[in-house]
């Protein structure tokens, strides 16, 4: 498969399959970054919708030769941040029947969620959700980009728009209590 | 390996499959057609190279200041050249990503934002010749300043405009510090022009008025450019 930056000069010059293939190539890790940060399946698939109608908007204002992926995922940062706002609520919380994982299609028309089947337990995932959903925004972003999703403090730092230092503390702080908050689940499970 | 690790591990590796690409956006892709992509460098040169024209323009209508003449060469060319690199420099950043980035340099554009702010207000009250022909209000009559904010802040709405117009709905993220850039750059032009026009000399006026443009510019820019620039 082309790289991203290919893909988006041919999506930019009028291209379609080329946008296609953006989209196959960076929504599944998008979609799974605005899950955790949303909490919610519906409210992902709305907010990748939305983030994809904005980017094929703003085409015209990508710069030939950089690397939208970043530039994408800033996007997607500012389109939860500001459904979050237009909500009046940081986390939205759904009820326990829409955590994941579950069953759904993808691009390629698999049924199955796309996971390692060796590393995904499912019920360590919802926990782990749970957590999540009960640190504050920005450390929950922060933790998912940089735990969850691999990236670098200096490249979450760019997608959330803010400096490396005020990142790397988020994704401290937030790491730190989301292990107090499983370690704390752990305990409550093993005493019950 | 701890649970919560595992739990971690095992969150990052799940990846839930996305939603196939809506069917409106289907029928936009069929119509889809080329756009230019935005040439930062290219904007960049329209941008330095209109606003001195407007800039230029304004200092002929308005007149060059009468002391010009009187003032030291060295300080008449140092300073001029500091106001023109603090209109360069922050719009630069503002505008022109780095190579392999959509997203132009915020965090270096509002720190030269910021050091030109401040600068130019202390470089103003310190080093401020004066000659027969100049005019100082003092702390008096430094009301009167107030026509010298006007033409700097008039002289900076243009690259700030610009800027805006080029970075229109472009930026998800650091609309505000970008927006500030432009505004200091711009506050630096208007700076240039009083420079070049204004025959006030005393401290408090340069420092403050000529300076004070530079900080007024950045800070109404930064509370109304964002509206324009970010891409909601």
């Amino acid at each position: 498969m082309a790289d991203a930056k290919d893909l988006m000069a041919r999506y930019v010059s009028g291209d379609a399959t080329a946008f296609r293939e953006l989209y196959a190539l960076v929504a599944p890790r998008l979609y799974g970054y605005l899950v955790k940060l949303a909490r919610q399946r519906s409210v992902a698939d709305d907010l990748l919708q939305q983030t994809f109608l904005k980017v094929h908007r703003a085409r015209a204002t990508y710069v030939l030769g950089a690397d939208p992926v970043p530039w994408i995922y800033s996007i997607a940062h500012r389109t939860f941040i500001d459904e979050a706002r237009k909500q009046n609520r940081a986390v939205v919380r759904v009820a326990d029947d829409d955590v994941l994982p579950e069953e759904a299609a993808d691009l390629a028309g698999s049924t199955a969620d796309r996971r390692d089947e060796s590393r995904v337990d499912p019920e360590l995932v919802r926990d782990t959700l749970d957590a999540l959903a009960e640190l504050p925004a920005s450390q929950r972003e922060a933790v998912i980009l940089t735990k969850l999703d691999g990236k670098s403090v200096a490249e979450a730092a760019q997608i959330a728009g803010t400096t490396v230092g005020a990142m790397k503390v988020r994704a401290h702080r937030g790491y730190e209590r989301l292990r107090a908050l499983l370690g704390g689940r752990g305990n409550r499970e093993e005493a019950s | 390996m701890s649970n919560d690790d595992r739990a971690i591990a095992s969150t990052a590796a799940w990846t839930p499959a996305p939603p196939p690409l809506p069917a409106g956006f289907e029928a936009e892709l069929a119509t889809l057609a080329p756009v230019r992509a935005r040439v930062p460098m290219k904007q960049l040169a329209a941008l330095i190279g209109g606003s001195f024209v407007y800039a230029l323009g304004l200092v002929f209508l308005l007149d060059i200041r009468d002391d010009l003449g009187e003032m030291p060469r060295t300080w008449i060319i140092s300073v001029g050249a500091a106001w023109l690199l603090g209109f360069v420099a922050p719009v630069y950043l503002a505008l022109v990503p780095r190579r392999g980035d959509v997203l132009p340099r915020w965090q270096l554009a509002v720190l030269v934002a910021g050091v030109a702010s401040v600068a130019f207000v202390v470089l103003g009250l310190a080093i401020h010749p004066m000659g027969p022909h100049s005019v100082a209000y003092g702390a008096a009559q430094f009301g009167r300043g107030h026509v010298c904010l006007e033409i700097g802040l008039v002289t900076a709405l243009v690259p700030v405009l610009i800027g805006a117009i080029y970075l229109r709905r472009s930026l998800p993220v650091a609309s505000r510090p970008v927006a500030a850039a432009l505004g200091a750059g711009g506050g630096c032009l208007g700076g240039l022009v009083l420079h070049a026009h204004c025959h006030v000399a005393d401290g408090l006026h340069v420092g403050l008025i000529h300076g004070g443009v530079v900080v007024v510019s950045a800070l109404l820019a930064a509370a109304v450019v964002p509206r324009v620039t970010t891409l909601r």
